[in-house]
């Protein structure tokens, strides 16, 4: 299973596109996978014939399992199961093991692996042992939350108890008495009314790990300032007025961006990550912008934001937005980012504070820019300003460099014209 | 009790049987004269007489219907059919009549004979002599199916077998003719079928293993003991019809994990067949999928070798409970 994206642990065979038995040149398309972010086209890094495949359609593996074996150009298909056929005739070796297979030692008395949340499609089956549903449904115990720790990643009896759970109450033996509800799998209309439940796509399920990871792992505070977006409004306002048919206009969250990859190349520690106890630090400055996609939050990158002219970054983010709702985006236009930028003024939300997208340093929520009366030398004069927050990574993004940073951001959108050098 | 071989057993639950009742005969090739071929019969022609222990020729069929037949008078026969193998012969006089007379006359008329062949491999006797049928016989409605692996058990089984109204397929493996035990002198010791023995208690795994095989799993279970901390219940359910299904259920529903041995083929085997009880009765119980450890899927091959790896043996035993414990805590 190749690593197709940067927080990619497992992923998803949809299709193969080339049969047992094919021959496989280098850059053919051979099998689609769908990572935590996408669904991806492999193309084939070897040349041969495909002599096996290992890893069925509908199959999740983790990142450097045997997916297929391709061969020598020519070489046979690997013999399949034997299929209740006899054995090997006489005139070949003879098969001396009976039915059962004999099992390293070593593999079975290996520990468990570690549980980490299973990724599955919505709807995909959960292979667990009778014992293992049994007991999960006395329980209470979601099988979905649980990685199996039996052959094929089959939940077993073990992995339902690691897991923890309260036992059922003792009224699970129904009392003749008590008008028990049926243990059926209708759900009784709760004092919530009744409950649907909602299978989480594989993209809402990375968003739902990454964000809780981040605020259990990442220590954030919160930095806030106000910016006078005067001249940045009338500057956009000069840049539109100016603009031919066709050319894309920038918009203020395209002056964030660009404002954000100006300060960060100048604070290498905003353009860092905290990562296995060591700060990285990135040559590159790449910001995602949150884009809210169907049901679920995407982030594109714009890469090399700071050497980028601002309508080039127009250009870009529209065109990674537009892939994100399509939903033809593909890993590497979401993967290398090193900051985020999130906006949420477009709703009239005039200030937030946002999660960080680990495991970068920080992330900017930017609210909308509001005509407000101002007080300007002494005088209440209209003034438009604009709310933006940053959540910090402690550990690698302290109180002073964090506000020194914002106050660049600051300083570069009070005075527009920087954004152009 | 006493120690004897299981050949020595056999020999004492067949002249018990006859002293106690003299409608007990036996017929069989030569077994009278010869004291036949695995010397169960030692001595009982000189004992009985020729009039209740007869040499017969060589024809399988007319062997086991003259048992048929003198069992419907009011007989009780033991014939003997020098190897499994040769049981194919009488198919049709086991299978039509034998099993099926009680049944044609609504049990007006009984048939109660007992048909003992010897079987299983090891003994380099080829592909015509060496085979395991008890799933053959297990399939067949009238049919009692016993397989002792103890001489206790090969004693009491074929008293219970002899004293029974049903025909009774009575297979005896060849390399158990020489096992020792401790048997009972008890003349009334009577293992009833239907009743399965628990050889060794556990709460890991549980390996139910039939004839020999009821040994390998022993071995097997030592060596699981000893050398993985895996503690297996073994079972030999001593009767494959009237099967003691409660006991194999109730180890079940304790371990969760089953293993089942046996000489024969692996399709449509005693294993097959069990563990197509045991899902039906305890799927809820099972943690792993049930494995089996069978014969090779070939004929029996003479070469010693060959047969030899034709055979389960106890590390097959080992590497398929390992399989099913993939995952599993050990017991606290």
């Amino acid at each position: 299973m190749p690593r197709l994206s940067d927080s990619m642990e497992e992923g998803t065979v949809l299709g193969w596109m080339k049969a047992v038995g094919d021959e496989v040149a280098v850059g053919d398309e051979l099998v689609e996978i769908e990572t935590d972010k996408a669904n991806m086209v492999y193309e084939s890094d070897v040349a041969g014939t495909l002599v096996e495949i290992l890893a069925e359609e509908g199959a999740t593996l983790p990142i450097g399992e045997v997916i297929a074996r391709v061969g020598e150009a020519g070489e046979a298909p690997a013999a399949g199961g034997n299929g209740g056929r006899p054995d090997a005739a006489p005139e070949t070796e003879p098969e001396p093991e009976p039915a059962a297979p004999a099992v390293d030692e070593a593999e079975a008395s290996e520990p468990a692996p570690a549980p980490t949340p299973p990724a599955r499609e919505p709807g995909e089956r959960i292979k667990a042992s009778p014992l293992a549903r049994r007991i999960a449904a006395e329980r209470n115990v979601d099988l979905a939350a649980l990685r199996g720790s039996g052959p094929g990643g089959r939940i077993i009896k073990a992995d339902v108890e690691d897991a923890g759970a309260q036992p059922a109450p003792e009224t699970a033996e129904p009392e003749p008495a008590a008008a028990a509800p049926p243990a059926t799998a209708e759900r009784p209309e709760t004092a919530r009314g009744a409950v649907e439940e909602v299978e989480l796509t594989r993209l809402q399920q990375t968003v739902a790990r990454r964000m809780a990871e981040s605020k259990a792992t990442a220590p954030h505070f919160y930095l806030t300032t106000e910016i006078d977006m005067s001249r940045a409004v009338e500057a956009r306002a000069r840049i539109k007025a100016a603009a031919g048919e066709g050319d894309v206009v920038p918009s203020f969250n395209d002056m964030v961006v660009k404002a954000c990859a100006i300060a960060l190349r100048e604070f290498p520690r905003a353009n860092g990550a905290y990562r296995d106890g060591r700060v990285e630090e990135y040559s590159r400055v790449n910001i995602g912008i949150a884009v809210a996609a169907q049901d679920a939050l995407v982030v594109p990158t714009v890469f090399d934001a700071d050497a980028k002219g601002l309508r080039q970054i127009a250009v870009e983010s529209r065109r990674v937005a537009e892939r994100v709702r399509e939903g033809t985006i593909t890993p590497p236009e979401l993967s290398g980012g090193t900051f985020t930028v999130s906006n949420l003024g477009m709703f009239g939300v005039t200030s937030f504070s946002a999660v960080i997208n680990p495991p970068q340093a920080g992330i900017l929520a930017v609210g909308s820019i509001e005509e407000v009366p101002v007080v300007r030398d002494g005088a209440i004069v209209p003034g438009q300003r604009m709310t933006v927050n940053l959540a910090c990574d402690h550990r690698i993004l302290y109180g002073a460099d964090g506000a020194r940073f914002l106050a660049r951001v600051r300083d570069l959108l009070e005075e527009p014209v920087f954004l152009a050098l | 009790m006493a120690a004897m071989r299981m050949r020595e057993a056999l020999n004492a639950a067949l002249r018990e049987e006859m002293e106690r009742d003299e409608s007990v005969v036996l017929m069989g090739e030569d077994i009278a004269v010869f004291e036949g071929a695995f010397k169960v019969t030692q001595g009982l022609m000189d004992q009985f007489g020729e009039r209740r222990v007869r040499d017969t020729p060589i024809s399988e069929n007319t062997i086991v219907g003259t048992g048929v037949g003198a069992a419907m008078a009011g007989l009780r026969p033991v014939v003997e059919l020098m190897t499994v193998n040769f049981s194919l012969l009488a198919f049709d006089q086991i299978i039509n009549h034998a099993a099926a007379i009680p049944y044609m006359f609504n049990g007006q008329v009984r048939v109660p004979l007992v048909i003992r062949m010897p079987g299983g491999g090891g003994h380099q006797l080829g592909p015509t002599h060496s085979h395991s049928f008890e799933a053959m016989f297990l399939q067949i409605p009238g049919l009692l199916v016993a397989c002792p692996s103890t001489a206790a058990d090969g004693k009491g089984l074929l008293k219970a077998a002899i004293r029974d109204d049903n025909p009774v397929i009575f297979v005896e493996h060849e390399t158990l003719y020489g096992i020792r035990g401790e048997v009972p002198d008890d003349p009334d010791h009577i293992v009833d079928f239907g009743s399965a023995a628990v050889r060794r208690e556990g709460g890991d795994v549980t390996i139910i293993g039939i004839l020999k095989m009821a040994h390998e799993a022993e071995r097997a279970a030592e060596t699981l003991a000893s050398e993985h901390g895996i503690e297996a219940e073994v079972i030999d359910p001593r009767t494959l019809r009237p099967l003691d299904l409660d006991t194999i259920l109730e180890s079940v529903r304790k371990t969760n994990r089953v293993v089942i041995v046996e000489e024969g083929w692996p399709h449509g085997g005693v294993g097959a067949n069990l563990a197509a009880l045991i899902q039906e009765q305890a799927f809820d119980h099972l943690d792993a999928p049930i494995q089996r450890v069978t014969g090779a899927d070939v004929p029996m091959p003479y070469s010693k070798r060959l047969e030899q790896s034709a055979i389960p043996h106890p590390e097959h035993v080992v590497s398929a409970v390992l399989e099913t414990m993939i995952g599993a805590k050990p017991r606290a």
